[in-house]
């Protein structure tokens, strides 16, 4: 036996491995998996000047934006206008993904698919900008165009439209900052229990005036950069961007000799249901349990945590705190990719499921940036500014949000030195 | 336990029943008020008050009186949204009637809301910055409220729901895709019963933003508000705790088009996979609630669903276009007719829903 046939002793007869084979990213340390990865292993910044809104009367205002994005580039069917902001970054991510995984847009159209973004925002962007037209002009000076794509559904449906998908179950999941986890784990539940074929599922948030106005008056927005699990973090960074995960059955991805980034072992939901913004540790680490339960997996298999790691001293403490409830003293490695893209909103932990398929692939721990000195109520190994090499079988992405709505993924590296000999004795048995 | 959710990895094709159902609505609080509503086929869609509701609308379907305070009291509610209130109010309906053994086990017990949040409260929140006196002087309670995710938070932390809390959107069929979550995660082992459907909120901005967005160059159709919400989990717990099997899910199907003409088309075939799936044929169906939007989509809706037996209901013309909570409407709808109509038992009834954004969506049950 393999050691990915011994985890899947775990998985219920009937229900397929998934696999990620495709990655479609927009971020502000890079546009594309090759850029996004150099941008992982060099440890760059995103953090800059806002230009999104004006800043006028705040304090400090910096924000991991992107600001080389062409939408123009990525969308063929629809005006560029039919969408906002969100939806175009997911657009763009979506068609990379395809690419990415060796798939035309026809092969993918072939199949029976699932499109799921989870964001945070959807388009408020939009809906600041018609706020904007009103207080300047009059209640009933909204511009239709803007008016008709508001609504979160677009953030999913955009993709199916660009694509020319038809056998296609559309959705968007706005569960906050976490929701690209969510999105990402119903991929996973579609495609192990045979609904669909294909996944397309991911996360995006463009910057907004109001999030970043939220955020800040809660005083989370940190005045320079985002310091994780740092003895002087304060606060966080908004960002934007879009990370969508193709995913399919590991039998489709073998069939076609796809290249195979990760395997998604499973996941875990929880919902504090005790206070809308602060974070529980209890629930965190109950979250935690399921998801390696969920995948079958021990704590002692993890080789590294992609944590939420916010930068607020709230949120790190608190994780850290269930973290460590649940893998006791040794804890694994534990970054945070938000020192380097800051915190995407809906697209965070999509963008960090990405960062952890392809650390799995490449054999690489992200680092934790902007570190001086680790804060000892939350003493982790963060990977202080540089990347390390690191042979890696098993990783877990954490998502927390508002709502108490935590959700934990796991991923696994997929062996393919192991592929070949697992495969015949697959064969002998059938 | 949770633990026990977790660890049994129900069959894929696990018996996923409804067990009960909750319902506020233009008809009023309550699944009895809907279902005389509906009996009787009153429209409740009515004039609104210009001085409470200045918008471009002469009528709307509102929740009659609705006041998040008499509803749900004052501790709790002081920033509570009304997207939120309708949701809390209307999870708290279904837990009171139906949800006592649930409470044992919060950790396996979650709730799959489909909504877009309130529109309203994030651009409040966008016209304080603007309009302070400085532009961050904001309300931080409201803060939660313009994240979409507030209403089923927030009916989470009122009724100590602690499994698996989603958030779903996606138009008219939103309740539907939000039932296909829920079953999926059921069947993913990663809880033992779920609420699951969509809410939706009257204000002032969303009725401004259809009204400026003229989709599709149609007449502007009333607005409705409400929240249906629908308790599944499998067959064998429900008899277990004493439920009532109200129907049994046999399941959802989903397609996109890209050109409103070819919205029929994509309806068709998805309710032909959907029977075929069951194993039924279109002449075994007894009831037909589609979404029934006026216009183009409606049209393509009826033509797709011409092959298929059964009475027709429609709930939009008495409720309004209650957008997130529409096709959860239409799944009340069938739940009332079957109290109804006792010979409803053992026979299937049909739910459509059509996007303007190009989703079609079709959930079959078999009435118990």
């Amino acid at each position: 036996m393999t050691g990915g046939a011994a985890l899947s002793r775990h998985r219920p007869a009937g229900r397929k491995r998934v696999v990620i084979t495709g990655l479609g990213v927009v971020t502000s340390i890079g546009t594309g998996v090759d850029a996004f990865a150099r941008g992982l292993r060099a440890g760059l910044s995103g953090a800059k000047p806002i230009t999104a809104f004006d800043t006028t009367g705040f304090a400090h205002a910096n924000a991991c934006e992107i600001t080389d994005f062409d939408p123009r580039q990525w969308m063929d069917e629809l005006p560029a206008d039919d969408l906002g902001r969100a939806s175009q970054f997911a657009v763009a991510a979506g068609r990379m993904a395809v690419a990415d995984a060796g798939l035309t847009v026809a092969q993918v159209r072939d199949q029976r698919a699932l499109v799921s973004v989870g964001t945070t925002d959807g388009e408020s962007r939009d809906l600041d900008h018609l706020t904007g037209l009103q207080v300047a002009g009059g209640e009933d000076r909204l511009d239709p165009v803007v008016a008709r794509r508001v609504w979160p559904g677009r953030l999913s449906a955009g993709i199916v439209r660009e694509l020319g998908l038809e056998d296609v179950e559309t959705v968007t999941v706005p569960t906050a900052c976490s929701a690209g986890n969510y999105a990402v784990g119903y991929g996973y539940d579609a495609i192990s229990s045979g609904d669909v074929e294909v996944a397309l599922c991911g996360g995006a948030d463009a910057l907004c005036r109001k999030t970043f106005t939220g955020f800040y008056r809660l005083g989370t927005i940190a005045p320079d950069v985002c310091r994780p699990f740092d003895a002087d973090r304060q606060g966080i960074l908004t960002g934007e961007g879009a990370g969508i995960l193709l995913m399919e059955s590991l039998d489709s991805a073998l069939a076609r000799g796809a290249r195979i980034y990760a395997e998604v072992l499973g996941y875990g939901l929880s919902c504090d249901a005790s206070h809308p913004v602060a974070p529980d540790r209890d629930s965190i680490a109950r979250c935690i349990t399921s998801a390696h339960r969920n995948a079958g997996i021990e704590a002692a298999d993890v080789d590294f945590i992609s944590a939420h790691g916010t930068g607020t001293k709230a949120n790190d403490v608190t994780e850290v705190g269930a973290i460590r409830q649940v893998f006791g003293e040794a804890l694994p490695r534990t970054v945070s990719i938000k020192s380097m893209i800051g915190h995407t909103m809906g697209a965070a932990s999509a963008l960090a499921s990405a960062a952890c398929a392809l650390a799995l692939r490449e054999g690489f721990i992200p680092p934790t940036i902007n570190h001086r000195s680790t804060d000892p109520l939350c003493d982790v190994d963060c990977v202080p500014n540089q990347a390390v090499e690191a042979e890696l079988k098993v990783v877990q992405n954490n998502g927390l949000a508002f709502g108490g709505n935590n959700a934990v993924l796991i991923l696994g590296r997929w062996d393919e030195a192991a592929t070949a000999p697992a495969t015949a004795s697959a064969d002998r048995v059938a | 336990m949770a633990a026990t959710a977790d660890q049994r990895f129900p069959e894929p094709g696990l018996e996923l029943v409804v067990s009960g159902w909750a319902v506020s609505s233009p008809f009023g609080l309550g699944r009895a008020g809907f279902a005389e509503g509906l009996r009787s086929g009153r429209r409740a869609v009515a004039p609104v008050d210009p001085a409470l509701w200045p918008v471009p609308y002469a009528e709307a379907g509102l929740i009659p009186g609705f006041d998040i305070r008499e509803v749900l009291g004052r501790k709790g509610t002081r920033s509570m949204d009304r997207v939120t209130g309708i949701a809390v109010a209307t999870v708290g309906m279904l837990l009171a009637d139906y949800g006592r053994s649930l409470a044992a086990d919060p950790e396996a017990t979650g709730l799959v809301l489909g909504t877009s949040g309130s529109v309203q409260s994030i651009m409040d929140f966008t016209r304080d910055a603007l309009t302070g006196e400085k532009p961050y002087l904001v309300d931080p309670a409201a803060f939660p409220n313009t994240v979409m995710n507030c209403p089923t938070g927030q009916s989470a932390i009122r009724h100590c729901l602690k499994g698996p809390n989603v958030t779903v959107s996606g138009g008219a069929a939103t309740a539907l895709l939000a039932l296909q979550y829920a079953a999926r995660l059921l069947r993913g082992g990663h809880a033992t019963a779920l609420l699951a459907g969509a809410a939706e909120e009257f204000s002032v901005q969303r009725a401004r933003l259809e009204r400026a967005a003229e989709h599709g160059g149609d007449e502007p159709e009333p607005l409705g508000e409400g929240a249906a919400l629908f308790l599944l989990e499998q067959g064998a717990a429900a008899r277990a705790a004493g439920r009532e099997v109200l129907a049994t899910v046999l399941g959802s199907r989903f397609r996109a088009f890209q050109d409103p003409d070819r919205a029929g088309a994509a309806l068709e075939r998805c309710v032909v996979d959907l029977l075929a799936g069951a194993g039924v044929l279109a002449d075994d169906v007894a009831l037909v609630v589609p979404g029934g939007s006026p216009g183009l989509l409606g049209k393509q809706e009826d033509a797709a669903l011409a092959g298929v037996a059964g009475v027709r209901r429609f709930v939009r013309p008495l409720l309004g276009d209650a957008t997130a909570a529409s096709a959860a409407f239409q799944l009340a709808a069938v739940l009332a007719e079957r109290e109804d109509r006792p010979e409803l038992a053992d026979r299937l009834a049909l739910v459509t829903a059509v996007d303007r954004d190009g989703t079609v969506g079709a959930t079959l049950l078999r009435l118990n």
